[in-house]
């Protein structure tokens, strides 16, 4: 996207947005989980909780997403629409992590029944709380954080579970899905900055509830090791 | 109290080495051409560079001897002469000898008497903490000038001799042999007075942010090639043994390097957001990227953050003197000095990502006339 395309506050909000995600994407680095899959130490066990993990936050995805939605008034139905069509794209997307579990040697029974981690729960109850205010234009720091970890980690990470486990041990398709789609969804995502961030404390809001989101996914990655 | 850059010079050895030409001066590893060598060389864009080694292998000038001459050259036009410099501050990623400090033995090339002398050590953006300790030096009135000086003699590091004593049956990898097709020698130098003299640059800031916290070494030299082996080079029992072990090649990790990028950028944004500059208010960009492939990253992520500076207001010479390391950025602010139309009062911001650890280093220049 060229910067002529951006209000003034949403370009200051997007450079902000950019600065959270970098300071974000250093602290991953620490994340246990991430730290064994970057030197090489990583297991199918890692891999198969990283997934039994994640499931639960996906599955959850779609409902503050949709209650976002709904959160918006009159004013913002063009919003709405956009972001129920977002929904309405990823709210079946935890069936491919499952099946990525099945292949990788897990059971649906497993997946399926497994509790939220502490990281998933303050994320779900932070995202579900946020979403039920009026408007809450602020999520676009959310979905800022959750939809660059598709554009900008999920390939990455992919290629290196496959490299580590052997492309016959493992299946990473719900990463694959996310790498190459959530690049047309930060699309979306600027243009619904602009559409929204047109003054100077909806900046403050918006990079806010990202750096909440980023502790919170932190914590919820670092949490896959509690257990 | 201000502190500005009055004169600038470098130093080039031999002749321009052309792209086909480069094996001819570093050699054959086991007599057999590089496979790696023209992606590399696609990727990075340099068509000419410059060896201190003939196709002997013999050094043909040492470090610290392109250190002085690039100093002279710097020092050439300039209304002070050389024995009156009070300070000389010096950087390479190493020396001719591994001690005493770069400084000491630049100091004894250019015969300056009885000097404050710093080296700093690092790699490219050693060139800037040097800068930066003179800067404060001259800021706080500590002294009235300062010579700095950056120099690189990388190519030794790349003679086919040095990847075939590998112990048997060990090849170097893609990552040891990378550096060969992207570093090459040469020095550049620059004189801090703190008085403006004709039309010069102003120091505004000079401003550095490392993450060396965040990430594993991207670029090295000490770490034998098996990353299970975590002896330095000097636990070994002999340098023998850690040369055969691939613990004194210079090594690049590949994967590693989109980083260097993001901080780049990163640090930018962030001077943006501490009010240090504005994209708009910049009129030059001199920034060291070591590769053609990584000024179009740069670029993309500036436009991302709609903080881009168009590309015309970009100047490098990378692909005509090669990639020197710590002396690059100030081999590019000479030529630019030199050979370009700058008008007093426009702003240039010089800037360094270095990938050894992930520092990035940023200097703002304002031209003025004194």
């Amino acid at each position: 996207m060229q910067e002529s395309q951006l209000n003034k506050h949403a370009q200051r909000c997007l450079q902000k947005l950019l600065r959270i995600w970098f300071d974000f994407e250093r602290k991953l680095n620490h994340v246990p989980i991430l730290e064994r899959l970057e030197r090489g130490a990583f297991t199918q066990e890692d891999y198969l909780s990283m997934l039994l993990n994640l499931r639960q936050q996906v599955i959850e995805g779609s409902r503050w997403i949709t209650r976002c939605a709904s959160s918006f008034d009159r004013d913002f139905s063009d919003v709405r629409s956009s972001v129920i069509g977002h929904a309405r794209d990823e709210h079946r997307d935890y069936e491919m992590l499952e099946q990525d579990y099945v292949r990788t040697g897990g059971t649906l029974h497993d997946i399926q029944s497994a509790e939220r981690n502490a990281g998933t729960e303050a994320l779900h109850a932070f995202l579900m709380y946020r979403a039920s205010q009026k408007n809450p234009y602020d999520l676009l720091g959310a979905m800022w954080i959750i939809e660059g970890l598709g554009e900008k980690m999920a390939k990455s990470w992919a290629q290196s579970i496959t490299e580590r486990l052997g492309q016959d041990h493992c299946s990473v398709d719900f990463l694959r899905y996310h790498s190459e789609n959530d690049d047309a969804h930060m699309q979306k995502l600027h243009t619904l900055l602009d559409r929204l961030c047109t003054e100077e404390h909806h900046i403050v809001t918006i990079c806010r509830t990202a750096t909440v989101v980023s502790k919170l996914y932190l914590m919820q990655l670092e949490e896959i090791d509690e257990k | 109290m201000s502190v500005f850059i009055t004169s600038t010079g470098h130093h080039l050895p031999g002749p321009p080495i052309a792209n086909d030409e480069i094996e001819n001066v570093l050699g054959l590893i086991h007599g057999k051409p590089s496979r790696l060598k023209k992606k590399i060389l696609r990727a990075n864009g340099i068509v000419t560079r410059h060896y201190a080694i003939n196709a002997q292998h013999e050094t043909t000038i040492s470090n610290e001897r392109m250190a002085a001459l690039s100093a002279r050259h710097c020092m050439a036009n300039a209304p002070l002469p050389l024995k009156r410099i009070q300070m000389l501050s010096c950087a390479t990623s190493q020396g001719d000898r591994v001690l005493p400090g770069f400084a000491s033995m630049v100091q004894a090339e250019l015969g300056i008497e009885e000097t404050e002398i710093h080296s700093a050590h690092g790699i490219c953006s050693s060139s800037l903490m040097a800068m930066k300790a003179a800067y404060l030096n001259l800021l706080c009135g500590e002294h009235d000038n300062a010579l700095v000086v950056a120099s690189e003699l990388a190519s030794r590091l790349f003679k086919a001799s040095r990847y075939e004593v590998l112990a048997e049956g060990k090849n170097a990898d893609f990552n040891a042999e990378f550096l060969r097709w992207m570093l090459s020698d040469g020095a550049g130098a620059c004189l801090l007075e703190s008085k403006a003299r004709g039309r010069c640059f102003r120091i505004d800031w000079i401003k550095s942010f490392s993450h060396a916290n965040a990430y594993p070494v991207c670029m090295s030299v000490g770490m034998p090639t098996d990353a299970t082996d975590q002896r330095s080079w000097q636990d070994f029992p002999t340098y023998t043994e850690a040369e055969q072990a691939g613990a004194l090649l210079l090594r690049q990790d590949v994967r590693l390097l989109d980083n260097v990028v993001k901080v780049g950028v990163d640090g930018f944004l962030k001077l943006i957001e501490d009010g240090r500059t504005q994209p708009e208010d910049i009129d030059h960009v001199l920034c060291h990227y070591s590769s053609d492939h990584f000024r179009s990253r740069i670029f993309e992520l500036l436009i991302q953050a709609g903080a881009a500076i168009p590309e015309h207001k970009w100047y490098s010479n990378l692909y005509t003197r090669g990639n020197t390391g710590c002396a690059s950025i100030f081999i590019m602010l000479d030529e630019f000095r030199r050979t370009q139309r700058y008008e007093a009062g426009e702003q240039i911001l010089c800037m360094v990502p270095e990938s050894g650890r992930f520092n990035v280093a940023f200097m703002k220049l304002t031209v003025v006339d004194g």
